[in-house]
């Protein structure tokens, strides 16, 4: 019998229990679909994830107080703090010649007032490059300048949430007076949005002049909580890095190991989070594995039911001539049809509903998954189908014949 | 070869002549059948060393109790089970010599094999099922499609080809059974109880079908509990506790008389399939 025929009675054997065929198109659809989905989730989380790492600067490093083995050496009980020296040495290009740019930073938690509108912001008190150093981009008016820091001026640009919440739509908040602390500020400019990234609210920001941040709100103090360190470029920020520690342990006498700062490395946080959604994203691929693998059960068990219901078919095609090889071919082929379907079905349904937003996260399609999905579902469902048709083809006629 | 249809008896001689050769081997040989089943421990012999010798263009009824082990013997006869020991030789080839692939085709074109249950395919209508074993064969699509036609019209269900055996009696289904036995021109047609489940009516069409099909040479081997179906046959074979007890070589006075006239009647049909085989 030709390839033709040999297809045609595949067909009539899928189609004469059409329902059964459903079913198994079904198992293999759903399982297809759900590994490309929930990769496609891993991938666009894990996407977000350093999407959002990103909008923080990827070239820049913290520098703040507390290190890890100050303490434990137990002989410099010397409070470590971080000053104007400091920063001005870091700055010096002989010093540190991959640095970029240091912004002081001092942070306190206050309460803004506009007109009995009230929000709950963080006020970071630093110089004109911490706004490029982290992200910031001016959406209207100016950014705080080194001017402002050296006249102590009371000036502030606001981030998105902040000026949503404080001023009414349509307004424009540019010049006027907002109250922080017991203090006026006067708006000179407003951030763009950075988006939420579910790390932390990049929006719900003000940024004064550390001068003016020390005047009004925290007390004068030559210490700042944090250094933020832009460097040259990301590829050079591990040779900035020690720079910037070298220099902080000649300034307190101490070697780099005993230094009495953390110095957070920006890039490396970005791996450090893009390797463990890495590994969220393999995790929802076992998730996905274990769907597909209930999904060929399923598959294999459809399979066998139907061969084992049909093993009197086989012994009657056997009894009047049929070859082992064009038994096994037929079933075969109904075999690889169901799979094919059902992938192919599978395929579409995991790239549609990929295309919406699953618990927040935008799925992002991982192209490997979809030749993984259809390849591990073709070949459950020809293993599954082949095998019991291969034990049932190698029955003598009249065993298959008798079997019940 | 040309017949003259006016001098049959001289004629049949005149073609038997060189067929003497073939005819020298007989169509079924079997020596020292066993058949052994083991049942949880326990050994049930179905044959106990069968010898038959069955030549071209014999008509075989075997007979027996039920469980003398006469569908055993038929399943080994027509390859469809294997002996636990002795020797088959079916037109001279051993079939212990065959691997499977061959078996196949010894199954497909030497033998049509009509079940007492049938056997047909239920999803497949009369004349798929027809066309099977030809399909099978290799055999063409047109060619594999008049013959099963001729098959059917010869066994009476030229109107009935598009029907599945779920909308047919069961004697039309054993009738489609036999189309499918007789379509690829077997030279060994066998045969299980086929009218066992038929009524007295279907019974006649059914046997006198073979009767057609013996007097048109073919052999066949054919398992009866039934005297009057038995009757048709050339020769008993009565079987009993998995051994023969009887072996009578009859042709009853009036399907003698039939005989006559229907290989008559096909004389010249006769020598065309014999020179076509
Ligand atoms: N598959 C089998 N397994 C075990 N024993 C079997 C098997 N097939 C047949 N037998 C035994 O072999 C013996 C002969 O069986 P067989 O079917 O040949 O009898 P039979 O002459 O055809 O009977 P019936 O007239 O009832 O059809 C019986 O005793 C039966 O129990
Ligand atoms: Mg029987």
């Amino acid at each position: 019998m030709n390839m033709f025929g040999n297809v045609v009675m595949a067909l009539k054997g899928i189609s004469s229990n059409w329902l059964r065929s459903l079913l198994t198109m079904l198992g293999v659809l759903i399982g297809v679909a759900s590994v490309i989905v929930l990769l496609a989730v891993g991938t666009g989380s894990s996407e977000s994830v350093a999407k959002s790492i990103n909008s923080l600067g990827t070239n820049t490093l913290t520098v703040f107080s507390g290190g890890g083995s100050s303490s434990s050496t137990g002989t410099k009980i010397r409070n470590a703090t971080l000053t104007m020296t400091d920063v001005t040495l870091i700055s010096d290009s002989n010093n540190a010649p991959d640095v970029q740019s240091v912004s002081p930073v001092i942070s306190t938690n206050e309460t803004a007032t506009y007109r009995g509108a009230t929000y709950s912001a963080s006020v970071i008190g630093s110089t004109s490059s911490y706004l490029p150093a982290s992200n910031y981009n001016i959406s209207a008016g100016r950014s705080i300048s080194s001017a402002d820091v050296k006249s102590h001026a009371q000036v502030v640009d606001l981030g998105a949430s902040v000026a949503s919440s404080l001023f009414p739509t349509g307004s424009n908040p540019l010049d006027q007076q907002i109250q922080i602390g017991s203090s006026e500020f006067t708006v000179v400019g407003l951030l763009a949005s950075k988006g939420s990234s579910g790390l932390s609210n990049g929006d719900a920001v003000i940024i004064a002049p550390y001068t003016a941040v020390q005047d009004q709100l925290t007390g004068q103090s030559q210490s700042f909580s944090e250094l933020l360190v832009q460097g040259k470029s990301t590829a050079t920020l591990s040779l900035a890095q020690s720079e910037v520690e070298s220099v902080l342990a000649a300034q307190n006498d101490t070697t780099v190991a005993n230094l009495p700062f953390t110095v957070l490395n920006q890039a490396s946080l970005l791996s450090t989070a893009t390797s463990s959604s890495k590994t969220f994203t393999s995790l929802l691929g076992w998730v996905a594995a274990v769907s597909l693998l209930v999904g060929a059960i399923g598959v294999m068990n459809i399979m066998l039911v139907t061969v084992t219901e049909r093993t009197r078919e086989i012994g009657i095609r056997k009894a009047i001539g049929a070859r082992k090889s064009l038994i096994l071919s037929q079933f075969l082929i109904e075999a690889i049809v169901i799979s094919l379907l059902g992938g192919v079905v599978g395929v579409l349904a995991g790239l549609f509903v990929a295309r919406f937003k699953i618990d927040g996260v935008q799925p992002v399609l991982a192209t490997y998954s979809i030749p993984l999905a259809f390849g591990v579902a073709l070949s459950v469902g020809i293993v599954a189908g082949l095998y019991p048709a291969y034990r049932a083809a190698s029955l003598r006629p009249i065993e298959a014949l008798r079997y019940e | 070869m040309s017949v003259n249809p006016g001098t049959e008896v001289e004629s049949r001689e005149h073609v038997a002549a060189p067929m003497r050769q073939r005819d020298a081997v007989p169509v079924i040989a079997l020596s020292k059948i066993v058949k052994r089943y083991e049942m949880g421990g326990n050994e049930v012999f179905a044959t106990r060393g069968v010898s038959l010798v069955v030549p071209r263009g014999e008509f075989v009824a075997i007979m027996g109790t039920s469980g003398s082990g006469k569908s055993t013997l038929m399943n080994i006869i027509g390859c469809l089970d294997i002996p636990t020991s002795g020797h088959y030789r079916l037109d001279g080839v051993n079939i212990r010599d065959l691997d499977d692939r061959q078996l196949s085709q010894v199954r497909n074109e030497k033998i049509g094999f009509v079940f007492q249950g049938f056997n047909l395919l239920a999803r497949m209508s009369a004349l798929q099922n027809v066309e099977l074993p030809m399909a099978y064969a290799g055999t063409k699509t047109k060619e594999r499609r008049e013959r099963s036609e001729r098959a059917l019209e010869m066994v009476g269900l030229g109107q009935r080809m598009d029907h599945y055996p779920s909308e047919m009696s069961g004697g039309q289904q054993q009738r489609v059974a036999i189309a499918r036995a007789i379509a690829t021109n077997p030279a060994l047609i066998l045969a299980d109880e086929p009218t066992g489940n038929l009524d007295s009516t279907s019974t006649l069409d059914v046997m006198s079908m073979f009767s057609d099909l013996h007097a048109q040479g073919r052999t066949i081997v054919m398992i009866t509990h039934e005297e009057d179906v038995a009757a048709y046959a050339t020769r008993v074979v009565r079987l009993k506790d998995g051994v023969i007890v009887g072996d009578h070589q009859r042709i009853a006075p009036h399907a003698r008389a039939e005989h006559l006239a229907l290989i008559r009647a096909t004389a010249v049909h006769l020598d065309d399939q014999e020179l076509n085989p």
